[in-house]
């Protein structure tokens, strides 16, 4: 067996008030820190690794050790892999606490981009600078992720096929999820109706078919299986875990608005877990579009290439179908927290405390994504461990 | 809005590419070591690493790899300008560069169709590529 199979446990989650909280980012990681403490019956003395990840907004950084007065820690970094960091940095915390580098290690992300003079995608869509080719791309209206990833979705729909109203289907099944999630800020339920009716943002991507954007924080505190067993919440296993990283070269020999990183890392993460794909009983995938998600299961072979759109439309990945996905409604209809948001409900879910939309929960597979379709990393969280 | 101050300044670095572009023409990086193209602004070659890289003029062709419509106005160029066609175009020199697809109306955008570069010029006098249905 791998020797990181169920090595290490998550023991601890934090996750702060979300959305309109109009207060500076290192407070609310600050908080997201003391509540997953409290989440595990630890006290703050007994945290000896802290790994920290900000968002947008840049006062979530290495002060936040000061900030939280942590005295004597073995493990201290602050790491960036954008989406893919919450992911990442469970990793690196499951390798510290079973190679003896420290106990418990908390993994800590918070943002604060809402503010409340601003509309609210404004901290995302600045693209100023010096440089006249980055100016270039600002006039012609490459206005951050919501231009590159509607690029993508366009793509996938003349090459395969995939319709509006599969894209649809996605935000509808996770808003079926969200009326049930009471840390959810959209509850009010979607029809396809509704959906059309959403304004455009970048044609293909109507209003609903992007995440929101929220401001708040959360925490996870990382230990060895063993500790974990005397914990006062369940313990969570990491059984299995993989990253994966790829450049855009730029060339035109390549095709990555369709083909993620998630190609490549799904066989590791099942190798290490020693499952197969049918195990897995639910996801948690990072969906800051409703595009993401389809080409994100055609990535970990939940599907063919191009059938993502096809696949989800019976709504199967809503309540009551076969692969129960983004069972919190996910980023595009309850919080915005990065590659937090997934291993949030991730670890709610393995815990068995979701409450009327627990699903099951046997294998639980979450995926971070950074850039655009550049940076993955894959978890396989379970409450039994190998 | 954001960029309200958008508009483009040559730098001395780029000044290849936006003297060719008000010349008419297309200009990319190329490397001297594996006749690699780029598009800017790149220190070394993406293929190779040689710290060899020459401007080029490139032949102005391609096929649409991606497109979408901005529906809103992020710059003071969009300023009723919208439905935006923003697209990626691979060029036939290898390289994917970003632009605008211009009066597209009533014809076939798809992935894949042929495009032809045009040049554009901003209300600071700078001129840029943008591309045109073939």
């Amino acid at each position: 067996m791998h020797t990181m199979n169920s090595a290490a446990a998550i023991c601890g989650l934090g996750i702060t008030e979300m959305g309109r909280v109009y207060r500076s980012e290192q407070s609310l990681a600050i908080d997201a820190v003391h509540l997953a403490l409290a989440d595990a019956g630890l006290d703050k003395s007994d945290l000896d690794g802290l790994l920290i990840n900000s968002g947008v907004t840049p006062g979530v950084d290495l002060q936040l050790h000061q900030a939280l007065g942590l005295q004597e820690l073995n493990v201290l970094t602050y790491m960036q892999g954008y989406g893919s960091s919450a992911a990442q940095m469970i990793e690196y915390a499951a390798m510290a606490v079973h190679n003896g580098l420290a106990n418990y290690v908390c993994c800590v992300f918070a943002d604060a981009p809402l503010k409340q003079d601003q509309r609210s995608g404004a901290a995302y869509s600045g693209r100023r600078g010096a440089n006249p080719i980055t100016a270039l791309m600002g006039a012609y209206g490459f206005a951050g992720a919501n231009a590159m990833y509607a690029l993508g979705a366009q793509r996938h729909m003349d090459l395969y096929g995939t319709t509006q109203e599969q894209m649809g289907q996605v935000a509808i099944s996770q808003r079926q999820w969200a009326t049930m999630n009471e840390h959810a800020a959209k509850r009010e339920p979607l029809d396809m109706e509704g959906y059309q009716a959403s304004p455009w943002v970048v044609e293909p991507f109507h209003v609903l078919d992007c995440c929101l954007v929220s401001n708040g924080g959360v925490a996870v505190i990382v230990t060895t299986a063993e500790r974990a067993k005397n914990q006062q919440q369940p313990p969570v296993y990491l059984r299995g875990f993989a990253q994966g990283h790829r450049h855009d070269t730029g060339f035109s020999n390549v095709d990555p608005l369709v083909h993620g990183p998630g190609e490549k890392i799904m066989e590791k993460t099942l190798a290490m877990a020693e499952a197969d794909i049918d195990d897995i009983t639910q996801c948690q995938l990072y969906d800051c579009y409703t595009y993401t998600v389809i080409e994100t299961l055609e990535d970990y072979g939940f599907c063919a290439k191009g059938e993502g759109g096809p696949f989800v439309a019976d709504g199967k990945l809503g309540p009551g179908g076969s692969l129960p996905t983004n069972t919190g409604g996910g980023s595009l209809s309850s919080y915005y927290m990065w590659g937090m948001t997934p291993v949030s409900e991730g670890i709610i879910q393995a815990r068995g405390q979701a409450g009327e939309r627990q699903a099951s929960n046997d294998l639980v597979l979450v995926t971070g994504n950074g850039g655009i379709l550049n940076y993955q990393a894959a978890l396989l969280l379970s409450a039994e461990a190998a | 809005m954001d960029n309200t101050d958008g508009w483009i300044e040559p730098s001395t670095d780029t000044e290849e590419f936006f003297e060719g572009a008000r010349a008419g023409i297309l200009r990319l990086q190329q490397c001297d070591a594996c006749n690699t193209h780029m598009y800017p602004l790149k220190r070394r070659c993406q293929k190779c690493g040689a710290d060899s890289l020459n401007w080029c003029d490139a032949s102005g062709q391609g096929t649409v790899y991606s497109y979408a419509r901005l529906q809103r106005e992020y710059h003071p160029r969009h300023a009723g300008r919208l439905p935006l066609v923003i697209a990626w175009i691979d060029l036939a020199e290898g390289v994917r560069a970003p632009g605008n697809i211009v009066d597209t109306n009533g014809k076939q955008l798809k992935v894949g169709v042929p495009v032809q570069v045009d040049f554009e010029t901003d209300p600071a006098g700078t001129a840029f590529p943008v591309y045109r249905l073939a």
